[in-house]
């Protein structure tokens, strides 16, 4: 690894005034599953300065006030896989984690970095993104709130500046007859990276008729975004096998029109399509 | 470069150390404090042996800076044995053939008790769970299996 400085911060206001002060000099530490990989790659610019926010105690908490869930960045994979409010309320999210990396990278990753590290395989995006999460960053001089879905710019790179620092994700609990899942495909069980993945919400009346579907999907577009074109076809609708072959079909469409054809597309047209289908049948 | 100072308990001794920050638990405790039981596979977090306890809980030390374990507390497979005499996971792995090669064995051990400190009853499957992060390329799973289900009988007796 090579030589770079290195401090530890304490509290969130330390870490923005530090932040002001090395801007894109510097990099931010929380979990370091993808920091510390990066450090020691070879023909990679190293940073000068490491700032270690690891210690902040604040940032590091799972609340619910009022019909919402604060999460803070720094609360790690394992943590959101035993918490209870998650497992009631946002069970997707608890889904995701669970299947990331393996039990010692999830006791260390975080979910603020799984985010800010923006990778298009990120398991606990989609399911935020469906959750509808909102993100607050702050700096030195500015505090702002924006919708998780218009950070990213494309794979590996947000929207946030280098002296902001991502202090909560918020995101409204599910209704109780709201049913949600998470499936991800990857090539073994345990440290699989998503080749793809699908987070669904689905909400049914008395009636059995669907008034709100979400889909987001993983690794599939250049960046996440709510499949609206595939959402709109269950409204209004009972849950059928035909219904969701639909949906699925939709969403592969919607995916080739953004990537358009290549390599891998022959794999993940017809792999997304049954990939939605099994996400909304899990909703059921 | 400046060095940072740390507080940190290692298998159970108190240490104040100056450390240079770019570099990993792993190196500093096989390097420089010749604790070489941690063993340095894929440095990349994927084969888990180089697993430690960090305040108890199983974690990559070649994912970890070592300024990080400032205030923490590390457990490495050597701090493991108590008086001289074996922890049951270890004398349960050699009653059980669960040692192939060996180079998997230190990391797949402290999983195994990261486990049991939280868990001292578990089923098979949360076994499996606990060990996904080790590979064993001679692929001993069963043994390993077999030898964390007993030692979790042996320490309730």
């Amino acid at each position: 690894m090579k030589p770079f400085e290195y401090k530890a911060v304490h509290s969130v206001e330390e870490a923005v005034s530090v932040l002001a002060e090395y801007g894109s000099d510097a990099r931010i530490l929380a979990g370091g599953t993808d920091l510390l990989i990066e450090l020691r790659k070879q023909n990679v610019k190293t940073p000068k300065v490491v700032i270690d926010i690891s210690f902040i105690k604040e940032l590091r908490s799972i609340e619910s006030p009022n019909g919402t869930i604060v999460l803070r960045p720094l609360v790690t994979h394992s943590e959101i896989v035993t918490s209870k409010v998650i497992q009631q309320y946002a069970s997707l999210l608890m889904s995701a984690a669970s299947v990331i990396g393996s039990p010692q990278i999830r006791n260390k990753g975080t979910v603020g970095g799984n985010i800010m590290n923006a990778a298009t395989c990120a398991d606990t995006v989609p399911p935020l993104i469906a959750l509808g999460a909102k993100i607050t960053l702050r700096s030195k001089a500015n505090s702002r709130q924006i919708d998780l879905s218009d950070l990213f710019v494309k794979p590996y790179q947000t929207k946030a500046q280098a002296e902001e620092l991502l202090t909560e994700i918020n995101f409204l609990k599910l209704s109780p007859n709201a049913k949600s899942s998470f499936i991800k495909l990857g090539r073994r069980n345990a440290l699989a990276i998503s080749r793809l993945s699908v987070a669904a919400i689905l909400t049914q009346d008395k009636n059995g008729k669907i008034t709100d579907a979400r889909i987001v999907p993983g690794a599939a577009l250049p960046v996440w975004r709510r499949v609206t074109e595939a959402e709109k076809l269950l409204i209004g609708e009972k849950p059928s096998k035909e219904l969701f072959v639909t949906a699925g079909q939709k969403v592969s469409e919607v995916m080739i029109s953004h990537t358009g054809r290549r390599w891998s597309t022959e794999y993940k047209e017809p792999v997304i399509a049954v990939l939605v289908r099994r996400a909304l049948e899990a909703c059921l | 470069m400046k060095k940072v100072k740390i507080n940190t308990v290692i298998n159970n001794r108190t240490y104040e150390f100056s450390v240079a920050p770019n570099q990993t638990l792993l190196r500093f405790l096989r390097e420089e404090l010749g604790l070489t039981g941690t063993k340095c596979g894929c440095e990349i977090g994927e084969c888990g042996a180089c697993t430690v306890l960090l305040d108890g809980e199983a974690v990559n030390s070649c994912l970890v800076l070592v300024p990080q374990i400032d205030g923490k507390e590390v457990l490495t497979v050597e701090g493991l044995a108590k008086d001289s005499k074996l922890h049951p996971l270890q004398e349960s792995f050699m009653d059980h053939d669960a040692v192939h090669c060996g180079f998997c064995t230190p990391g797949m051990l402290m999983s195994a008790k990261a486990l049991l400190d939280k868990n001292p009853d578990p089923d098979e499957k949360e076994i499996r769970t606990a060990i996904s992060g080790n590979l064993c390329r001679c692929t001993g799973y069963v043994q390993i299996v077999e030898a964390i289900n007993d030692a979790s009988e042996k320490i309730k007796e």
